[in-house]
């Protein structure tokens, strides 16, 4: 723990934990308004089809619906994270494009009536062909699922740095790799749900999300009203990981259903429905060349990813790209070619997902093993010799301020017992290390900033509003111990109004891991503002110089002179007397290149720190049944300086389990465009019996931008776990394993591949 | 999703519980534990009129030493069974497999009658009703088609019960009370191997006990699984040596548990065992995990099993 800190470092119990063990936090699903409805959407039953006509007159009705909603209702504006990929109206116009895509959307009086309206709603269809797999959708010929994506193609990302064809040349040893991981789902332990209440002119939206003040802006446009009169509530949020950042069907289909019935309407989606007509994850196909010096230095690299998107853009070039950079930003890459293509299918939705892109980064992980192998080299050496260090930059052009791939390396592999262990390795048992680095931040235009609003009330407490939204991992927590620390009283005297887009201002939300480094930021500096504006009323009331004054335990004290004291609460009175109450604000802007672009021009600073993370796993496997037990997990992850230790673990100890055991078992399951294991029965999350001991350790490198030196807080983990998974079961196993999750049967066929003659 | 509008009874007695099936003309289900009738419910496989809840009867849950029979109450909880003395000293078979039973908070709802009692299941049946109507319905269904395996004319669905392959190594026998009285069966022949209608019940009839010889056995149960708990077994292999003769049986794979009688001594016959095994199953693609893979673990996990339970004799 930091010394030089009070509250900043603990191991503090999260301001939300007690409400949330208790089952008394309110989600979304929990609440309850005068006069609300209940909503159920119809959904397409095609992969790909061409909707003829729709008649609701039946439906409408039927005693107790007030409302059925089709695209008719809304205004034809299609969504997108960025301008051009705006391809998503939320409810179908003339085209279903996945099986489960919102049709019709019905409110009544009670579920069972609004289930039975959906039965006497019309839809005529007429199937088209569809497309599945992404290597199909690209070809000639293919049924096209969008006018303006030819050959399905949604987004191409072409990132290109030196002379790639060069270094290849000269280069001491090649080697080409492919590698394939099927799609995943979120589970999220709370399925979607949403409250829309449209009443004089104002829609007020519950809804489980990253960020309200994207969700607003979305609205506003679907709806042509006008921003202020969009308002998005703060709720509670059971679990995200990517999920719940982008504007829904249901945000827009249950809106419409309020202005239309007059009442506030709720929809709660089934798991069935959460799993298919949300967000999925990517299945990923990554081709990987490397070349390296003979002494291991890596002097070229050339990728080609081919991304499963499903039926709609979501996050498109995002998506598209983030498995490059989280890896050039760990390593030393002077040429490298990168192409990365998302790709339409006829599936459900994929989105951004923290534990994105194994396919990628296990890829590159495993092969770095083998290239060592052939070196004569220590998996370890060759990561030391190619990690970036502070002050150098990304391929990209990204500068380092902070950390460094070596830290996390070195102390991860010590708590590991690295060389000991893979001396000393019986039959079936296995070592693996995984490295990667994160961006605190991406370039989200001006809404890559934050800010934060505190008041002293005059009792001596403190309210703050930040944007800042909280989807679980504890960032409502993380902005109160920090107004503790600078205020100096304890956490509960705090208040904490956030994540409402009527009062609280801009924020990039529990999105591109700014919390902790932007949001954090704005709330420092608004309490510290704060602290300028009591201390400088302080001073004269107390008749003692500003610079030795310090807050402490809701005293104003003097830094030296232990018998000079006076409540805070006098201080906050006198300044309401003086006409100033104790009000400030405080922003925070990452210094960032705002005219980098994923597509357009990849190139410049895209944040404003990066965390560096190494994870080192021990396997056994049994050869006979192919099945991979985890005995241990060390996890170094650099977070800069944790402002929640126990927080910072907490994430690191979910990581492993969403990323170092799922490799083993999660995946999605397909068969023409209908998802198979929608269920938590048969899509398989690792359980409490399936986890390794794991040893979180903190790495502190002090990020001189960071509020308290802090960066984002477990992500390294969460995106490393399952490369040190596979390179153990690599390692325990002798051959290449390309095909994820590593369930048993993949592990027997790799195992019968090699001794038939395949590659190792 | 919710579950169509139904009636709840909660009889006192057997007689009661018959009666009340009489009542709803068949068109009633009984109700043990619900840890596979509530689900099939909710998914909409299952819209009874009537729900008849046996939990009430409590001399359903006892366990009794008979002399030559252990009598096992069909509504006796997993959890509770494999805590039982006699269980853990005549039957280590059963109480591995009871062991192995989803997770524990599911073993104190569910009995050991539902156990057995469970439905087939199959990743293209067990789905919501969305699902199916867009899909279009399954054999198993009442539909002209199978859903999983293109062009099949026969259901291959698969019975899950943890606890069937273990008992069929123990001879078990089971009594079942209906409205044309008590009768006793070979659990081998609760069978009619056929997926989409896996049990030879009479209409009415409910699983009263299951009666298993008593004897003294060696024996165990081993499950193929993704996760450690919770998962049905995408593979059970039970075996029991008993009298000097092993059993073996295999289940998950297919609509009913398939028993060999081992030549001896069984840790030299098990090559032969599994082959005729093998002639009978066809696993196919319709759970997690390659259905190769699901047949090659039967002679692995027999191996390990057959050869761990004859050492503990030797």
């Amino acid at each position: 723990m930091d010394r030089k800190y009070t509250v900043v470092g603990t191991r503090m119990t999260r301001t939300d934990s007690l409400a949330k063990v208790t089952g008394r936090a309110t989600f979304t699903a929990d609440l309850k308004l005068p006069r609300m409805l209940c909503a159920k959407i119809l959904r397409s039953p095609h992969p790909h089809a061409r909707i003829l006509n729709i008649d609701t007159s039946r439906a409408l009705a039927l005693p107790g619906v007030k409302a059925v909603v089709t695209a008719a209702d809304a205004h034809g504006v299609k969504w997108g994270v960025f301008k051009y990929t705006q391809d998503h109206p939320m409810i179908a116009i003339d085209k279903v494009r996945y099986v489960g895509e919102d049709v019709a959307g019905v409110a009544a009086v009670d579920e069972e009536t609004a289930q039975e309206a959906l039965d006497l709603i019309q839809v005529d269809y007429e199937p088209l062909s569809a497309v599945f797999d992404p290597d199909e959708a690209m070809k000639e010929g293919a049924p096209l699922i969008h006018e303006q994506y030819t050959n399905n193609i949604n987004v191409h990302v072409h990132i290109d740095v030196g002379d790639v064809d060069e270094a290849f040349a000269k280069a001491h040893l090649v080697r080409e790799d492919t590698f394939h991981a099927a799609g995943e789902a979120y589970s999220t332990l709370e399925p979607y749900a949403v409250v829309a209440s449209y009443v004089n002119g104002f829609l007020d939206l519950w809804v489980p999300n990253a960020g309200p003040h994207v969700r607003a802006k979305a609205l506003s446009n679907l709806l042509k009203i006008p921003l202020n009169k969009v308002r998005v509530r703060h709720i509670n949020v059971g679990g995200h990981f990517g999920s719940r950042s982008e504007v829904s069907p249901g945000d827009l289909v249950t809106s419409l259903l309020s202005i239309k019935s007059g009442c506030p309407v709720k929809l709660v989606l089934t798991r069935e429905e959460n799993a298919t007509c949300t967000r999925q994850i990517h299945d990923i196909q990554a081709t990987i060349k490397t070349g390296v010096k003979k002494d291991g230095t890596i002097t070229a690299k050339e990728f080609r990813v081919v991304y499963d998107g499903g039926a709609y853009s979501s996050t498109g070039p995002i998506a598209a790209s983030i498995p490059y950079y989280v890896y050039e930003e760990a390593y030393r890459f002077t040429n490298v070619r990168y192409d990365g293509y998302r790709v339409i299918t006829n599936k459900g939705i994929r989105g951004m997902y923290g534990a994105h892109g194994r396919a990628f980064l296990v890829g590159n992980e495993m092969q770095l093993d083998m290239i060592a192998r052939e070196l004569g080299m220590d998996p370890m050496e060759i990561r030391l010799k190619n990690g970036l260090n502070v002050g150098e930059e990304t391929a990209t052009k990204s500068s380092i301020i902070s950390g460094g791939l070596e830290e996390p390396i070195r102390q991860a592999a010590e708590r590991a017992g690295w060389k000991e262990k893979r001396a000393a390795l019986h039959e079936g048992e296995g070592i693996g290390m995984g490295c990667v680095a994160i961006m605190c931040g991406f370039p989200m235009g001006f809404r890559s900033g934050s800010a934060c609003y505190v008041k002293l009330n005059d009792d001596g407490q403190a309210t703050i509003v930040t944007g800042i939204c909280d989807t679980g991992m504890g960032n409502e927590s993380m902005a109160i111990q920090i107004a503790s620390e600078i205020l100096g009283i304890p956490v509960e005297d705090i208040n904490l109004v956030n994540a409402d887009t009527e009062v609280t201002n801009l924020d990039p939300g529990a999105y591109s891991q700014a919390a902790s480094f932007v949001g954090g930021n704005a709330v420092k500096r608004a309490c510290e503002e704060a602290k300028r504006q009591i201390l400088s009323i302080a001073t004269a009331k107390m008749n003692h110089p500003v610079e030795d004054l310090d807050l402490k335990d809701r005293m104003v004290v003097s830094k030296t002179d232990p018998s000079k004291s006076m409540p805070l609460r006098w201080v906050v009175r006198e300044a309401f007397f003086q006409g100033k109450p104790i009000a400030a604000t405080g922003a925070y802007m990452p210094k960032i290149d705002f005219q980098r672009e994923w597509i357009k021009n990849p190139y410049g600073q895209m944040a404003g720190t990066y965390s560096f993370g190494c994870s080192v796993a021990e396997v056994t496997v049994d050869k006979e049944t192919g099945q991979i037990r985890i005995p241990h997990f060390v996890a170094a992850h650099d977070c800069g300086n944790p402002i929640n230790t126990m927080a910072v673990e907490g994430q690191i100890e979910g990581s492993v389990q969403q990323a170092g055991v799922a490799v083993l078992t999660e995946e999605t399951r397909w068969s023409e465009g209908r998802l198979l294991n929608a269920d938590l029965l048969e899509y398989k999350v690792p359980l409490a019996c399936d986890m390794p001991e794991i040893e979180p350790v903190i790495v502190r490198s002090n990020d001189p931008e960071g509020p308290f030196g802090a960066k984002e807080g477990g992500l390294t983990t969460r995106m490393n776990a399952y490369s040190a998974v596979a390179c153990a079961a690599h390692n325990a196993l002798g051959v290449v394993l390309n095909e994820f999750p590593l369930t048993p049967d993949r592990v027997l066929k790799a195992l019968d591949a090699a001794k038939g003659g395949g590659k190792l | 999703m919710i579950a169509s509008k139904l009636e709840f009874k909660s009889p006192k007695d057997i007689e009661e519980a018959v009666r009340f099936y009489r009542e709803f003309q068949g068109e009633a289900v009984y109700l043990s534990g619900g840890t596979d009738l509530v689900p099939r419910m909710k998914l909409g496989l299952e819209k009874p009129k009537a729900v008849i809840d046996l939990k009430r009867i409590s001399p359903l849950t006892t366990v009794e030493d008979q002399a030559d029979w252990i009598r096992i109450g069909a509504l006796a909880r997993i959890f509770d069974l494999k805590q039982n003395e006699l269980i853990q000293d005549f039957f280590p078979a059963l109480e591995a497999s009871l062991e192995a039973t989803s997770c524990e908070s599911l073993q104190m709802r569910g009995t050991i009658g539902g156990n057995l009692l469970q439905n087939s299941r199959c990743l293209f049946y067990n789905q919501s009703e969305f699902w199916r109507r867009s899909k279009g319905f399954c054999l198993k269904m009442g539909g002209e088609r199978c859903n999983a395996v293109p062009g099949a004319k026969t259901c291959f669905a698969n019975y899950c019960s943890d606890n069937a392959p273990g008992l069929s190594t123990l001879s078990a026998e089971l009594e079942c009370t209906g409205p044309d009285g008590v009768r006793w069966l070979n659990l081998e022949d609760l069978y009619t191997d056929k997926a989409d209608k896996p049990f030879n019940l009479r209409p009415g009839e409910i699983l009263t006990a299951i009666l298993v010889p008593k004897k003294r056995t060696a024996g165990g149960y081993k499950k193929l699984r993704v996760r450690g708990a919770i998962d049905y077994p995408l593979l059970g292999v039970a075996f029991s040596f008993v009298d000097g003769t092993g059993k073996l049986a295999v289940g998950a794979v297919g609509p009913k548990p398939y028993v060999v009688e081992m030549k001896k001594p069984p840790q030299d016959t098990i090559g032969e065992a599994v082959k005729a095994v093998l002639k009978q199953v066809r696993p196919v693609g319709n759970t997690v995990l390659d259905p190769d893979y699901r047949k090659r673990m039967i002679s692995v996990l027999a191996a390990k099993l057959v050869n761990k339970v004859m050492e503990g004799v030797k």
